[in-house]
């Protein structure tokens, strides 16, 4: 009993909302093309492109947020390539995300010598992080709220971003439009909805939430680089994505328990565990949660389309 | 090619080329472009691209002794590649041969230091471990896409993380030879596959990798259960309609892949480390995939793009030692040939595309 409370205490709660934040906010950039009807495996690239730009402009700008920026910047560049090469000149969705995970990954490379000098990593003096909050009320009760009420903003930023996502997605105009062009193409079409648009912007969307994402890895907890450092988040976010059929609600509750299972690993290291096994776990939670629960979607898929369709109709009249 | 395409009104009269021939040409061009693009990076990174590119050209040809380093770096690729083939064109992703090929080198290793046979029969039942790995490897995501179709793309890049960490557990918390660093005891000579030439540690996997894609070729082209597969590949409704058990093939189509990748790393450890060792094999499965891609799903095509992403890792070993490029442009370079090459592969394939839906929505 006692190695349970050591490992389920506190600093658990915490570290899990800590490592849940980036996979969740990948997974949120995930809802819109989701919602777009693009399978989108190429959040895993976005994300790396984004954690290493992060780091580069947090360099060059000697600022947190500047980082953020230039990391958010460069992840849409990527996610824009992504959507004209899938939307505009209708390329296999797989084969395109599959490449620019792979561009993402020898760029990050090539440029991390370019630049440093070095091979695998960025570490370095310069790079300004995020500053950790203060919230003054969270921080005065007691432990767990001293381990609340001072993350670093993006952690905030994610969970408040959920309500956000889902606002967009299921009360917009925007977010109406995006769901019909995904589920029924030929309808958006007959009805005056320029699906092609509707996905860009939907790539676009993805892109800014995949660069937070990365600059939460580079910028948020640590403050560097590392080569391949997004080590598999972005599918992770893609497996919650199929489950969940892009539906942000489910989004937060499929990323906790992975954002739980990673922390958990964390905290297993520390008991002796063969750290390569307790490594595995992740990835483990995440196909067994995939297998179990990805069938049996597809009815709700097309209800959802019914819905919306019968929406846009009112809306017309 | 269905000649419907003849009469759509893109398509001209009497300039019509064989299908073959216009794909290759369409590979040129996407070359072509990729070369310019990598060449633009090897610029920003403040690297003279003649003096990269002819670098990576002698690195990978030189000598004869560099020419059968490109064929030894081939060698994986041709077979992760065939494994990628088998999926693609059975109209699934297998993305996990790298992961594969990490099981099967692992389960060859353990066959090869842990068990003493004869010459020869060593070395089978050593790939027989690896086959066997690669496909139990496969098994779950392939049962899983068969049965309730949960999408194998994500299950198999996920077992890829699987797969690497527990190999790595394997081989330095449980195998590892005291001394040794992250590695293995070496396995028994009688395992070894033989070496082709004294100066070079190419060896009798590169025929293995040469036959399993002839092989392949023959089967989907003189036999009736490749023809059933091709159908099925290209377009999985109409199969179902036509008969095909679908679902029992996705399945089979799918073990295979990951056995022929299980393969792969077998002979990689068998043929070139004679051990296993943590990051034994970095990226040759994911190369595999996209020599398979480049060749458009075509096993004798995969013998080409592989022998020349095989040149290029060959090259890149000695443009890292000459110059300040980092041996990752050439993924970058890669990924900008995959790139070029999805676009115009479904330029000429979009009537296609029109017709059924497309399978990857959700």
């Amino acid at each position: 009993m006692e190695v349970l409370e050591t490992i389920f205490n506190v600093s658990l709660i915490s570290a899990t909302l800590r490592t849940t934040a980036p996979i969740l906010l990948v997974a949120l950039g995930g809802t819109f093309t989701t919602k777009a009807g693009i399978f989108n495996i190429g959040l895993e690239g976005q994300m790396l492109i984004g954690a290493f730009f992060a780091v580069l402009g947090s360099i060059w700008t000697q600022s947190a947020w500047g980082g953020v920026a230039i990391g958010v910047l460069a992840a849409m560049c990527v996610a824009l390539t992504f959507s004209i090469f899938v939307v505009t000149l209708r390329a296999n969705e797989v084969v395109v995300g599959l490449a620019l995970n792979i561009l993402a990954g020898g760029l990050t490379i090539t440029l991390t010598k370019a630049i440093f000098g070095t091979r695998g990593s960025i570490v370095s003096g310069d790079i300004v992080g995020l500053p950790r909050m203060h919230i003054p009320i969270v921080e005065d009760l007691g432990s767990l709220g001293k381990a609340l009420g001072s993350f670093t903003p993006l952690i905030y930023l994610a969970f408040i971003f959920v309500f956000v996502v889902w606002v967009i997605i299921y009360r917009t105009r925007l977010g109406l439009h995006i769901r019909v062009a995904g589920e029924k193409p030929a309808a958006a079409e007959s009805l005056g909805i320029p699906t092609g648009l509707m996905q860009h912007i939907a790539s676009l969307l993805c892109g800014l939430f995949a660069g937070l994402a990365g600059a939460h890895l580079s910028l948020g907890y640590i403050t560097m680089f590392a080569e391949n450092m997004s080590s598999g988040r972005g599918f992770m976010a893609v497996a919650v994505l199929i489950f969940s059929i892009g539906d942000p609600v489910k989004v937060l509750f499929g990323c906790l328990l992975f954002g739980f299972a990673d922390a958990l690993s964390l905290r297993l290291q520390t008991f002796g565990l063969s750290s390569y096994l307790v490594l595995t776990v992740p990835y483990l939670v995440t196909l067994g949660a995939l297998f179990l629960l990805t069938y049996r979607q597809r009815p709700k898929t097309l209800r959802e389309t019914a819905e919306s369709l019968q929406l846009i109709r009112r809306e017309k009249a | 090619m269905s000649t419907e395409a003849d009469t759509t009104p893109t398509a001209r009269a009497g300039r019509q080329l064989p299908a073959w021939l216009e794909g290759l040409l369409g590979q040129m061009v996407a070359l072509v472009i990729a070369i310019i693009g990598g060449g633009i990076i090897v610029m920003l990174v403040g690297e003279d691209p003649i003096l990269v590119f002819t670098t990576l050209l002698r690195g990978a040809f030189g000598s004869s002794e560099r020419i059968a380093g490109s064929l030894l770096q081939a060698t994986p690729i041709i077979i992760a590649g065939v494994a990628a083939c088998i999926a693609l064109r059975g109209g699934l992703f297998n993305i996990g041969v790298e992961g594969q090929l990490y099981m099967g080198g692992f389960a060859a290793a353990f066959v090869g230091f842990q068990f003493a046979l004869p010459a020869g029969l060593h070395m089978v039942v050593a790939l027989a471990a690896a086959v066997v790995a690669g496909g139990l490897w496969i098994l779950i995501p392939a049962f899983f896409r068969a049965r309730f179709g949960t999408n194998e793309v994500v299950s198999t890049i996920l077992s890829n993380y699987v797969a690497i960490l527990l190999t790595s557990y394997l081989t330095i918390d449980v195998f590892k030879r005291p001394g040794g660093w992250s590695e293995t005891a070496p396995i028994a000579t009688t395992a070894y596959l033989p070496q082709l030439f004294d100066f070079s540690r190419l060896n009798f996997g590169l025929f293995i990798g040469l036959a399993l894609a002839v092989g392949f070729h023959l089967f989907l082209t003189r036999t009736s259960t490749g023809y059933e597969m091709n159908t099925m590949g290209s377009n999985m409704k109409f199969a179902e309609y036509g008969g095909i058990p679908v679902r029992r093939n996705i399945l089979i189509v799918l073990l295979c892949s990951g056995a022929v990748g299980g393969l792969a790393g077998g002979v990689e450890t068998l043929g070139v480390h004679h051990r296993f060792m943590e990051g034994f094999a970095p990226g040759f499965g994911f190369d595999g995939v996209i020599a398979a891609l480049l060749a458009n799903g075509s096993p004798i095509g995969v013998i080409f793009t592989a022998i020349f992403f095989g040149a290029l890792r060959a090259g890149s070993l000695l443009m890292e030692v000459e110059t300040n490029a980092s041996r990752e442009v050439i993924t970058v370079f890669q990924a900008f040939i995959i790139l070029c090459v999805s676009a115009q592969v479904l330029l000429r394939r979009r009537r296609d595309s029109n017709q059924g839906e497309r399978r990857w929505r959700f």
